[in-house]
């Protein structure tokens, strides 16, 4: 036994080192009587030193503004382990989904008191549409819009050339897209449009623009309180659309591994890819060798186009929410101005932001750019990305289940009806 | 021999109750477990559309990836264990992907796969075969991630060697000296005296597959076991619902009952196994 | 490693069986033939298994962009040594790479030193329930750790680990392997009970008998163990993403996989990746080669102990 004793002690001795060691960079009151806010992106280690280099303008006496160094892989899973142990920084990125489904938990602060006084930083401030969308049904909001993504195609301008097919512009059709990736495809290309969207798991919420814009009926009713999604006969044209072009060839079907579309775009090789205004700031520092612009979404009648903001959430316990506000105000205003000018990703829900973004996106000459990320905000029809609800992974597995299959033609149009029933039961069983 | 103890009640013992108790509970990792019975096996085997596919994905890697790996694993050995100049350095060729860390062989032969600028397209229209999706078809997704197994079938073949470098060779003289070819000497007195090598590697294989984890994790398209659920084995399934993507909630609950389920086929299968294998094994006690 | 890649492809397309016959002295035809398919069997398989490994060393020199030409090549334009250092400072490689060697470091130290005690005690000890001891860890061997990950993952983060070392490491001190203990029983019971005796004589007790006698005859076992345990904990990747929040507390598994799952469209730098993956794999192969010999004794020692 007296063996066991030994392991039994170094045990002991590894593991309190260890444990020292580990506590080391905790955050909340430090012994200067600072109070130290803790800030997660998931931005590229290029933007996170534009955001340092920002936050180093914040001053004041009682607050230290700390990032927490993060890769940007893995955000979804670090999120949801730091949540079940309760350690959420007190700024982090977060979607629209999260922000909604992480109030009705309970585990946000809940903003929306600070949101309607005066100053420079009310919800007055911010693009109306996405303060109504970050809103709960009971009137909270755990978190502010920081960035709004726009979804448009960018395509490569020499392929077009080359193939003699005339380049997209706003209020094209769905009809001209799939012609043009067939011509486009017919040149050489592997697939004349890469469009994950149309394909992966939220895809049936962009379909919806393609019904919306003809005037048939949305995929839903609302992507944050849904009462029933909806296959309706245009609906069902616009897939069986996408369809068609998926068994031609000249789209890339479900599964297409979406990762390396950008550097395949980049390199010449995927002419047309159904993507968001958020490349362009990678462009701009990988600059790629071919001639590019981005287009808005094709439509049928009117202007539809996908909605999709994102965010910066506070847990509900942060240490001192005032302070947290604060930096929170900067964060979401002031360092927009100071980072977009060189990277310009998205255009900022804060209004008071917003032209520094255009401005960057003048002054590199990608024209077509702005002019459709301002379409995208104008544009009279939109439809959320996904459902933002609790039980959402339920009906991706039901979307999962159908969309593939009905797209690579192994089960039929009429099954849409088969899949919008299952997921109305699953709406029903939880509502 | 305590700290094993304890380990063996904290690691073992315990989680083995806990996951039991949370099987039956819709609990998020928030809010305190609510208790409902046998729901979320009911949701699992009539409304969950990604449940049974998921099981036949788990099954299909299974069937593909055991038989294959012991056949080529013992084709592998029995290659190896000759006296020829180079042996012991096709040996170590064969056994270094096993040497290399998972995620980094992993993540390789996710690019190898690629279907525009991977190798193995590009090998194949070198050799003007049809070139494959890989990773990316639905069809040939499970069987890709099996090619990416196999590769370290080196840790099979290194045990089958050693079992091999055992059976005494004056067996074979005595077989040489009755005439029989290599054939039979291979079915006949091989085979058979390596056979509860064989049992043994059966089994941890069958556990290895049946695990499966990192593979399908890493190298499907969307990380979750697409396309479609044609690569969300359980375990991937069991670890969605546990730690879900970017924003979801987690469901303790669902996850724990689908460990019941994986733990189960596991017993079952094992259990098979050792009462298949009990009839042929060779055995020396009784000599 | 710099000219490496020319060397190498450039012997590789040369599959034919042919030069290999010459040097051996005449033997009767059908001999020859048979060697020389051999080594053409044995070219092939080394190619599979090269292959995929030097095209990688191939895109760690590439530049970005050449990564995505089509058609693809298997050679660099130009030489990007650079990626060997951009690649591994995208994800701070020498911190994590200190991480990683700590970790699996006292976690081999753990495992190897409880199992082979639990082995002893088994073989060599009588103590009550022993039989019932050796059954119920044979049976955990069975039972797959993924039943344990949320239970434990909930009573980690009670006792407050979560975001430290603790429960990558202490698992393996508590005997949390039992093939480990499984193994080492069996390798005990190898050792004949003369020398335990032998030893008695001269007044050992069982710690000196453990340490002085049995640990140098058991080499093969524990430093077999010692590589299997090395691997395990270096390849760990589902822990480590689950406990660990912290990049700087990350082991190297974690960071290579971050590095490859772009987010928001963003895609990864494989040039780079393939660059600091090279890196990740020089520790693993350096322990391999240097105690191959006892690696294959002690694995040989699995594969006849099963036949006893």
């Amino acid at each position: 036994m007296k063996r066991t004793l030994h392991a039994a002690g170094a045990l002991l001795t590894a593991g309190g080192l260890l444990a020292t060691a580990a506590c080391g960079g905790s955050s909340g009151k430090a012994s200067d009587g600072k109070t130290t806010v803790t800030v997660m992106t998931w931005e590229s280690s290029a933007t996170n030193q534009l955001i340092d280099k920002a936050l180093a303008g914040f001053h004041d006496p009682d607050i230290t503004v700390k990032r927490i160094d993060t890769p940007n892989g893995n955000y979804g899973d670090k999120l949801a382990s730091l949540t079940q142990a309760k350690k959420l920084p007190d700024l982090f990125w977060c979607g629209n989904d999260t922000e909604l489904q992480y109030t009705g938990q309970g585990l946000l602060t809940d903003w929306s008191g600070k949101l309607s006084g005066s100053g420079g930083f009310t919800a007055g401030s911010f693009s109306p549409t996405a303060i109504k969308n970050w809103k709960t049904p009971d009137g909270k909001i755990g978190g502010v819009p920081s960035l709004l993504n726009t979804y448009g195609i960018w395509y490569d301008i020499d392929a077009f050339q080359a193939a003699g097919v005339p380049l997209p512009k706003a209020g094209w059709t769905w009809d001209e897209m799939y012609a043009a990736a067939g011509k486009l495809q017919k040149k050489g290309a592997k697939y004349g449009l890469v469009a994950d969207a149309l394909t992966g798991q939220d895809a049936p919420f962009a379909l919806s623009l393609y019904s919306q814009s003809a005037g048939g009926a949305p995929f839903t009713d609302s992507v944050n309180q849904p009462t029933k999604v909806t296959a309706d006969a245009t609906y069902t044209e616009g897939v069986g659309k996408l369809v068609a072009g998926i068994k031609s060839g000249a789209v890339a079907p479900p599964g297409y591994d979406a990762s390396t579309a950008q550097s395949l775009f980049a390199a010449g090789q995927v002419p047309m890819l159904w993507s968001g205004q958020w490349l362009a700031a990678g462009f701009l520092t990988d600059k790629p060798k071919i001639k590019y612009g981005f287009a808005p979404l094709p439509q049928v009648d009117k202007a539809a186009t996908l909605y999709d903001a994102v965010g910066i959430c506070t847990p509900s316990y942060t240490k001192n929410a005032d302070a947290t506000y604060k930096v929170l105000s900067y964060l979401d205003s002031t360092v927009w101005t100071k980072v977009l000018p060189d990277s310009p990703v998205a255009v900022p829900a804060y209004t008071g932001a917003q032209d520094a973004y255009y401005n960057a996106l003048s002054k590199a000459g990608l024209t077509t750019v702005a002019s459709t990320v301002k379409a995208d905000l104008d544009a009279p029809l939109t439809s959320g990305v996904r459902f933002t609800t609790q039980w959402a992974s339920q009906s991706n597995d039901q979307i999962t289940a159908y969309w593939p299959d009905i797209l690579k033609g192994k089960k039929p149009l009429s099954d849409l009806q088969t899949m919008t029933g299952k997921i109305n039961d699953v709406i029903k069983s939880n509502g | 021999m305590a700290p094993a103890l304890v380990g063996f009640t904290a690691f073992v013992v315990y989680p083995l109750i806990r996951s039991a108790y949370f099987a039956l509970t819709r609990y998020n990792g928030l809010t305190a477990p609510t208790f409902v019975g046998l729901d979320n096996f009911r949701r699992m085997f009539t409304t969950d559309p990604s449940f049974w596919p998921s099981v036949r994905a788990t099954l299909l890697l299974v069937v593909l990836y055991v038989p294959l790996s012991l056949v080529i694993g013992l084709a592998l050995a029995v290659f190896c264990n000759r006296h020829m100049r180079g042996v012991r350095m096709v040996r170590t060729l064969i056994y270094l992907p096993v040497v290399l860390p998972v995620v980094a062989t992993i993540t390789l032969w996710k690019f190898v796969f690629n279907p525009q600028v991977g190798l193995a397209n590009q090998v194949l229209s070198w050799l003007h075969l049809p070139t494959s999706e890989w990773l990316s078809g639905s069809g040939s997704a499970i069987p890709s991630i099996v090619i990416v197994m196999l590769w370290s079938v080196g840790s099979t073949m290194i045990i089958f060697l050693a079992a091999l470098q055992a059976v005494p060779t004056e067996l074979y003289d005595a077989a040489r000296i009755d005439g029989a070819g290599p054939r039979t000497v291979f079915f006949r007195i091989t085979l058979p005296l390596i056979s509860p090598i064989m049992v043994l590697q059966v089994v941890l294989q069958l556990v290895t597959a049946l695990q499966t984890f990192n593979q399908p994790k890493i190298l499907s398209p969307d990380n979750q076991g697409g396309p479609g659920f044609s690569t969300r084995v359980l375990m991937l399934s069991i670890y969605n619902h546990g730690f879900p993507t970017l924003g979801r909630v987690a469901e303790f609950g669902y996850a724990s009952a689908q460990v019941w389920v994986l733990f189960l086929v596991i017993v079952v299968v094992i259990a098979a196994t050792a009462r298949f294998s009990s009839i042929w094994t060779y055995s020396d006690h009784a000599s | 490693m710099t000219t490496h890649p020319d060397v190498t492809t450039a012997a590789e397309p040369a599959p034919s069986p042919q030069p290999t016959p010459a040097a051996t002295v005449p033997r009767p035809p059908r001999r020859t033939v048979r060697t020389a398919s051999w080594y053409a069997v044995a070219l092939l398989i080394s190619s599979v298994m090269v292959l995929p490994i030097l095209w990688m060393i191939g895109i760690a020199l590439k530049g970005h962009s050449a990564v995505f030409q089509i058609p693809p090549r298997l050679l660099p334009d130009e030489f990007h040594f650079e990626n060997f250092i951009d690649g591994p400072k995208a994800i701070h490689f020498p911190r994590l790479l200190l991480n990683s060697l700590v970790i699996t470091g006292l976690s081999v130290m753990g495992g190897v030193m409880t199992s082979m005690m639990a082995g002893y005690a088994l073989s060599r000890l009588r103590f009550p329930g022993r039989k019932v001891w050796f059954y119920a860890f044979v049976g955990s061997m069975m039972l797959p750790p993924v039943v344990g990950i949320i239970p434990l993952f909930q009573l980690f983060k009670d006792i407050g680990w979560y975001d430290t070392w603790l429960p990558l490491i202490v698992p393996a001190w508590l005997g949390g392997n039992p093939l480990f203990i499984y193994l080492a029983r069996q390798y005990f019971l190898s050792v004949p009970y003369s020398i335990d005796e032998a030893a008695k004589m001269d007044g050992a007790g069982h710690v000196r008998i453990f340490f002085s006698v049995m640990l140098p005859i058991t080499r093969p076992a524990w430093i077999t163990m010692a590589i299997l345990a090395f691997q395990f904990s270096w390849n760990d990747y589902l822990n480590p993403l689950i406990y660990l929040y912290s990049s700087e507390k990350w082991p190297l598994s974690v960071g290579m996989a971050s590095f490859v799952t772009g987010f928001a469209g963003q895609t990864p730098d494989w040039n780079l990746y393939m660059a600091a993956n090279l890196l990740y794999m020089l520790p693993p192969l350096a322990v391999f080669f240097v105690a191959q010999r006892y690696f294959i004794q002690g694995l040989s020692a699995l594969g006849t102990v099963n036949q006893r």
